[in-house]
């Protein structure tokens, strides 16, 4: 405020004597024709108008200017202060309580007009910023637009600061030029940030700092803090207009919050829809090839079934097809495993299950691949249950034993063995072949490994990813080591759970 | 003898095909259809000896084409599923199918199970027969005594009524959960553990080579097969 102008106390006396002067020259106008009585209510009214200025000390002047003025001017015996009539205290007495009276009411009424005045203006402040912030996305562009209002509102240089991972804060909007990170300032805002309040420049707490430290409290607490460095630090610490720069604070804290819970949902809403597509796409493809291949399948099988009736040649042209076309649809059913395992999709049915079944299964299942190669299984008798999902397991041994097939002489043993170790089985699938390199060893089970061992071995190199996907489904782990006798042994682990009975004697 | 009538109820054209022109050859008399209304029509108003039944039809579920069958027909159906369906085997199984096959399968592997399913549902009218023997193995129900590579083998009496289900239906697929009823009882309150620990000890019993078994044939997820008599 310019020193030129007047404060509203000065004008307010002024008011003051202007009123009673008005009301004396009235009085005086009227004296000839009114009672006293009468003159008296002029001042009365005159009194009565400076109390609507709400201020004490020019009403109290009024009431007793207007009383002496009275006496001397318009009581007998004129020109004289003396009150010849008692009654006239009276009538001061009265005529000051009512104009205190009124004064009161006026200053009451005018205060309540500027509560609700102020409760407007941050009401539509806040309604400002939250418009704002409703429109905006991202932490940064928030961050950026907050600390930009804020710092208009309260003509202050205002810093918005988040923790990392390590919970640190760090600036992530406004203009850090002339902030300097030094210990004081960081302690007071991790202070600020943990505990929730207020603190800095001017308040109880840690106020030897450059600016005002506010935290930005969430819905379940703090979530950062505002650095405010108001160019008149002292007008912000008014409660009035800390409590505004709380609310800021908040809304700016809530925006975020709601930013944060947007984003999670947009993602989530993401990878529902990609996993669906992945879903459908996957059945899609899987479905797509069955017929086909059962076709293949089915009619070169039933070609076969004529026997006799068709030529050697023929037949042996038909069991090629039928050959090829299983071991396509192992093939297939590889590869969509595979991308089941890797999408997270593979979905298992567990019960509790005896490995020397899944075992026979699997072998039951190579036996075209396997031949009149020796392959010797010992299980123990009292190997327990296991909970897994035998079909999908099946699988590992499909995949181990028909790999020790594939890299091996025809002749050459495959042996299969389990025991249990502590809280699991462990089981194993040995080949006498010529043993893994190092490097094979290390790769084993990494997608699309073919070893370049340069052997003409057909496959994509999925066989043991899927081994380990399974395994690893089940809670398990796969390895594979050198046999000091010579050959690889691939081990793996079935977690033993609560069906750990083992089959023995019950009736 | 007149012939058996197989209907096959398949969506798939390419598929159906191949199935008309090996029944056709040995010898059945083959009604198609691709939709589950007409399978169902067809089999009221002209009742075939067996019926495959492809569960992925696109009319109307296989599943509930089979149980509607069942509401007034034992005819034997065999369901034809994919592979990692077995959840699909095994609701088929319960709600009254007889057997199943997983695509591709072999026409041999079809044909043998046709056989099968008819022999059982031919024998549904008559005794069960008392005798059961394979080359290894000889299971004589009237005298509940069982002989393994010509030697016999002494059961316990839940080992023996387990083996006495999977001979009741040699050659068909037996789920747990039927072997569960039958051998233990409808309110019994043995668990799945139960059945595996006795097939186990059964299949140690019987089996010259209990990793490789040739008589009790497992199938994962779904449930044993006893090897069908010639």
């Amino acid at each position: 405020m310019s020193d030129m102008a007047l404060s509203s106390t000065t004008k307010n006396y002024l008011w003051s004597l202007g009123a009673v002067a008005v009301a004396t020259a009235l009085s005086f106008g009227m004296y000839s024709r009114f009672e006293l009585s009468n003159i008296i209510m002029v001042f009365l009214l005159c009194v009565a108008f400076v109390a609507t200025l709400g201020e004490r000390g020019p009403v109290a002047l009024a009431s007793l200017l207007s009383v002496a003025i009275f006496d001397i001017c318009f009581v007998p015996p004129r020109g004289s202060f003396a009150v010849a009539d008692p009654q006239y205290a009276f009538t001061f007495a009265v005529m000051l309580v009512v104009a205190l009276l009124i004064s009161g009411m006026a200053l009451r009424l005018r205060r309540q007009a500027e509560t609700a005045k102020t409760l407007e203006r941050r009401t539509a402040a806040m309604h400002a910023l939250s418009r704002q912030l409703a429109s905006l996305r991202g932490v940064n562009t928030l961050l950026n637009a907050a600390t930009r209002y804020i710092g208009e509102v309260f003509d202050s240089e205002v810093l918005a600061l988040l923790p990392d991972e390590d919970g640190k804060l760090q600036v992530r909007a406004g203009k850090p030029e002339g902030f300097a990170p030094n210990e004081k300032e960081r302690s007071t805002a991790q202070w600020v940030y943990d505990l929730g309040q207020i603190a800095g420049k001017g308040t109880g707490t840690l106020p030897f700092v450059d600016a005002l430290y506010v935290p930005m409290l969430g819905s379940a607490g703090p979530i950062g803090a505002l650095r405010v460095k108001a160019a008149e630090p002292e007008r912000i610490l008014i409660p009035d207009q800390l409590r505004l720069l709380e609310s800021f604070s908040q809304q700016t804290a809530l925006a975020l919050e709601v930013d944060r819970l947007e984003e999670k949902s947009r993602k989530s809403e993401i990878e529902i829809e990609a996993e669906r597509m992945r879903s459908s796409l996957l059945s899609s493809v899987s479905h797509d090839l069955r017929t086909p291949l059962a076709t293949i399948v089915g009619s070169a099988s039933g070609i076969l079934e004529k026997g006799e009736t068709v030529g050697e040649s023929t037949r042996e042209l038909a069991q090629g097809i039928y050959d090829e076309g299983v071991a396509l649809e192992r093939l297939v059913h590889n590869l969509l495993q595979a991308t089941r395992i890797e999408a997270g999709a593979l979905k298992l049915n567990r019960e509790p299950c005896s490995i020397e079944e899944v075992l026979g299964a699997a072998l039951n299942r190579l036996d075209p691949v396997l031949g009149s190669r020796p392959v010797h299984a010992r299980l123990p008798e009292d190997l327990p249950l296991v909970s897994i999902d035998a079909a999908v397991y099946e699988q590992v041994f499909v995949n181990l034993i028909e790999n020790a097939a594939k890299y091996t002489p025809p002749d050459a043993a495959i042996e299969i063995a389990g025991s249990v170790q502590g809280g699991h089985v462990q089981l194993e699938v040995c080949d006498s072949g010529r043993g893994l390199t190092r490097d094979e060893i290390k790769n084993a089970f990494t997608r699309f490994y073919r070893s370049e061992s340069g052997e003409a071995v057909s496959g994509t190199g999925l066989g043991l990813t899927i081994c380990r996907g399974i395994v690893e489904a089940h809670g398990g782990k796969i390895w594979v080591e050198n046999r000091p006798e010579g050959g690889a042994a691939f081990r793996f682990t079935i977690p033993l759970g609560r069906t750990a009975a083992p089959p023995g004697e019950r009736a | 003898m007149k012939r058996k009538r197989v209907l096959v109820v398949e969506d798939e054209a390419r598929i159906r095909r191949f199935l008309r022109s090996s029944l056709e050859d040995a010898d059945f008399r083959v009604e198609e259809t691709a939709l589950g209304q007409t399978a169902l029509s067809l089999a009221g108003s002209q009742p075939p000896d067996i019926v495959l039944l492809d569960l992925g039809l696109p009319d109307m579920d296989g599943l509930e084409v089979l149980k509607r069958i069942r509401e007034w027909s034992p005819v034997p159906v065999i369901i034809i599923s994919a592979r990692g369906q077995e959840a699909d085997k095994i609701a088929g199984l319960d709600a009254g199918a007889d057997d199943y096959l997983t695509k591709p399968f072999a026409v041999g592997e079809l044909l043998a199970r046709v056989r099968v399913a008819l022999r059982h549902a031919a024998r549904k009218g008559d005794e069960a027969p008392a005798l059961y023997e394979v080359t290894g193995l000889k299971v004589d129900l009237a005298l509940r005594r069982v002989w393994a590579a010509g030697a016999e083998v002494h059961l316990s009496p839940i080992q023996y009524k387990v083996l006495s289900v999977l001979v009741r239906n040699a050659g068909k697929v037996v789920t747990h959960k039927q072997l569960l009823r039958e051998a233990w009882g409808e309110d019994s309150e043995a668990g799945p553990e139960s059945v595996r620990i006795f097939v186990h000890q059964l299949r140690h019993k019987i089996e010259p080579n209990p990793v490789r078994p040739k008589f009790l044939k497992n199938e994962p997820g779904v449930g044993y097969r006893l090897l069908a008599e010639d």
